[in-house]
């Protein structure tokens, strides 16, 4: 099944200069999201993550970034666009959910309103067709007696109803992609497996793409089919998700799968990553991720190692070769599964 | 030096739990007033933040103590440390009653157990320089000797440069503000640490370090910790046993293995299908979803907190007429040996497995 590919970012790049220097957020990054897929992007605080979903959204001030590549999405480039010309596309075909419930909702409105509001800034709409459209939705992301909840403001909402609602707003006109930005990160974890059925069921009833922002690698196993590992603005790999978690291919993401506790078995001593994530303005030469590697060698620290693809659609961006990384990656996971047992 | 009552929980011990328990707490409840009125206030309400918690951890292991937010885990901390007053209970530091110790009568105490807390943003002082911050325990409880030399040798030991003695919090990462927290609570050598929730706020590959170091430090100074963390992954890692909560009451306890495969009360039962596995192959489909939220600890439900939620007791249910077993509505289920070294607080465990796949079925 060939899908509709939504969402093209072909060496996107987000700069911002500042007094001490140029903050290289997003660093080169192309991707693609198709229609009727969940694409993860992991990574930590910093790795530019959310910069690239902003940018797409033209959320950032384009007064303050320098901001080059090619964003296309159903046939337009994005960064192109001027704010006018946005509009049309933000919140309509191309809409969001933030990370935090909490701040995303206007205290002083009722929910219900601002979900009126959303719609009938984009549809001629009169507010009693709204509101039944709202109702609609309302109960469609599963906050009980709609009707009652629709009158309440959002501090009578619990964090998990919250994050509902905010997905009923960004589901009111049909989006063709949805990015979730972080969108459980604030809650607890049995509501947040609600929140991620709830995406899981939309995207199927909706036949929409969706991408899902998350540090959770957890996360990232349980809804996404594709994943992009970033690490300092960058793309380290880009895989499906069987491949990420069976045959990782980057040093990063294995120090990031080693690093991780899990509920199903006690590991012996995790393997962190040693050192910390590099300073956006004065990035290493090379491999952004050479210092912290353990498998550097001689190229690394000079050569930025290009994301390209070796050969089974699972494009990364390391110097290793295929077979130093089969042996080094079985090596580390023999030792985790001696460890482990 | 009594000897101290033990409550029957305490015949779950890990293999590392030594001698008598360093602290044991029985019967802890923290309820916060809800009050009304500018003048004359009233109590009209109270919000049971803790409620008949029992548990006690003995010298050099790691209890860990788990749940969802609001369920008073934090609160249960601040508690054991005397930072907040127990409505009613009884806390026992290395066979001492502290309980209704006065604040100095606490302070000599303050060596023996020590915390290390959520926020390293939060919780170093901004206008003092590291050494003045890991420095204040030993300018606090009056120690002899160069303050200077000791608090390097510290900073050397949780993995800081000693020459960064004179640099200020903001200068760290929060990886390395975190290392400056854990030495400061190591400064005076306690023998227990409460560590609240020390890795939720860093990166996945910084939050490995940090734990790492916590468990070296542990076997170096045969620390005791009481480990609060709402990440099930971590406390599993860390843990010897492990103490879940949901509404104030602890409803499961028993040893990290034992609990983790074995879960008896639904709740946990729960709380672990909706982890993330963080591997591939792992099925949304097979997840227990619990509907609805937590409900409020102002009011909380009659009898056992989690009936309103809890799909086995929709199960268990005889007649159609009511949804829940009554037992479950009017009368909090006792604490009881649900296997070996496992306690759990439900009127109908759950048998190993089976039920529950029911019960997520129904």
């Amino acid at each position: 099944m060939a899908a509709e590919v939504l969402l093209e970012v072909k060496d996107l790049k987000v700069h911002f200069p500042t007094p001490d220097g140029v903050v290289k957020a997003v660093d080169g990054l192309t991707f693609s999201v198709s229609r009727g897929e969940t694409f993860g992007i992991v990574g930590e605080s910093g790795s530019g993550k959310s910069v690239t979903c902003l940018t797409a959204l033209g959320l950032i001030n384009r007064d303050q970034a320098q901001v080059s590549g090619e964003i296309v999405f159903m046939g337009r480039d994005l960064v192109k666009l001027s704010n006018e010309d946005l509009r049309p596309i933000r919140g309509k075909d191309l809409s969001m959910i933030f990370q935090d419930p909490f701040a995303c909702l206007h205290p002083f409105y009722r929910v219900g309103d601002q979900i009126i509001e959303a719609i009938r800034c984009h549809d001629d709409m009169s507010k009693k067709q709204a509101q039944e459209r709202t109702l609609e939705l309302l109960s469609a992301v599963g906050i009980p007696k709609p009707r009652d909840r629709f009158r309440d403001y959002p501090h009578q909402y619990s964090g998990g109803m919250r994050q509902r609602a905010m997905i009923a707003m960004a589901l009111v006109h049909n989006p063709s992609l949805l990015i979730a930005d972080e969108p459980t990160t604030a809650l607890d974890v049995t509501v947040q497996a609600q929140i991620l059925d709830l995406i899981d069921r939309v995207k199927q009833e909706f036949n929409i793409g969706v991408i899902l922002i998350t540090h959770d690698l957890g996360v990232i196993a349980d809804v996404a089919q594709h994943v992009m590992v970033m690490y300092a603005g960058r793309a380290m790999e880009i895989a499906s998700r069987d491949e990420i978690f069976d045959k990782p291919l980057h040093p990063y993401t294995w120090g990031l799968l080693e690093s991780i506790p899990t509920v199903d078995a006690q590991i012996e001593g995790l393997v962190p990553i040693e050192g910390a994530p590099p300073s956006l303005i004065n990035m290493p030469r090379g491999c952004a991720f050479h210092p912290r590697c353990p498998h550097r060698f001689e190229p690394c620290d000079n050569e930025r190692p290009a994301l390209e693809d070796r050969g089974g659609g699972h494009p990364e961006s390391c110097h290793l070769t295929a077979n130093d990384k089969a042996a080094i990656w079985g090596k580390r996971e023999a030792q985790r599964n001696k460890v482990a047992s | 030096m009594s000897k101290i009552e033990t409550p029957p929980e305490d015949l779950v011990r890990s293999d590392k739990a030594q001698g008598d328990p360093l602290l044991s707490v029985e019967k802890l409840t923290k309820r916060f007033p809800i009050k009304r009125g500018v003048i004359f206030q009233k109590q009209i309400a109270a919000v049971h933040a803790v409620e008949d918690v029992t548990f006690s951890i003995f010298p050099g292991e790691t209890l860990g103590l788990v749940g969802e937010s609001g369920c008073g885990k934090s609160t249960t901390a601040r508690l054991v440390l005397k930072l907040l007053e127990a409505t009613s209970g009884k806390i026992t530091l290395e066979g001492q009653d502290i309980t209704h110790l006065k604040r100095r009568q606490m302070r000599p105490l303050r060596r023996e157990a020590q915390m290390i807390f959520q926020d390293p943003y939060a919780s170093l002082n901004p206008r003092q320089t590291v050494g003045q911050v890991i420095g204040a325990p030993y300018k606090i409880h009056k120690t002899e000797g160069e303050t200077k030399r000791k608090v390097q040798e510290l900073m050397e030991r949780v993995g800081l440069n000693p020459e960064h003695y004179n640099r200020y919090g903001h200068e760290f990462s929060g990886g390395q503000r975190q290392r400056i927290g854990v030495a400061r609570a190591l400064a005076l050598r306690p023998k227990l640490i409460v560590c609240d929730e020390p890795v939720s706020a860093l990166d996945v590959s910084i939050q490995a370090q940090v734990l790492n170091l916590l468990q070296d430090l542990q076997k170096e100074f045969n620390l005791t910790y009481l480990f609060i963390s709402h990440d099930l992954g971590v406390v599993r890692h860390v843990s010897d046993r492990i103490a879940v909560m949901y509404l104030g009451h602890i409803v499961e306890i028993a040893t990290a293995a034992e609990l983790y495969s074995n879960p008896q009360h639904p709740y946990t039962a729960a709380l672990l299908s909706a982890v993330p596995k963080g591997h591939a192959g792992a099925k949304l489909t097979n997840r227990i979803v619990l509907e609805g939220d937590v409900p409020s600890p102002v009011n909380p439900p009659s009898g056992c907190p989690f009936h309103p939620r809890c799909p086995q007791a929709r199960v268990k249910a005889e007649s159609d007429s009511e949804e829940v077993p009554e037992n479950c509505r009017t009368e909090f289920p006792p604490m009881g040996e649900v296997a070996e070294n496992h306690f759990g607080a439900c009127w109908y465990p759950l048998e190993k497995g089976g039920d529950f796949q029911r019960a997520a079925q129904a």
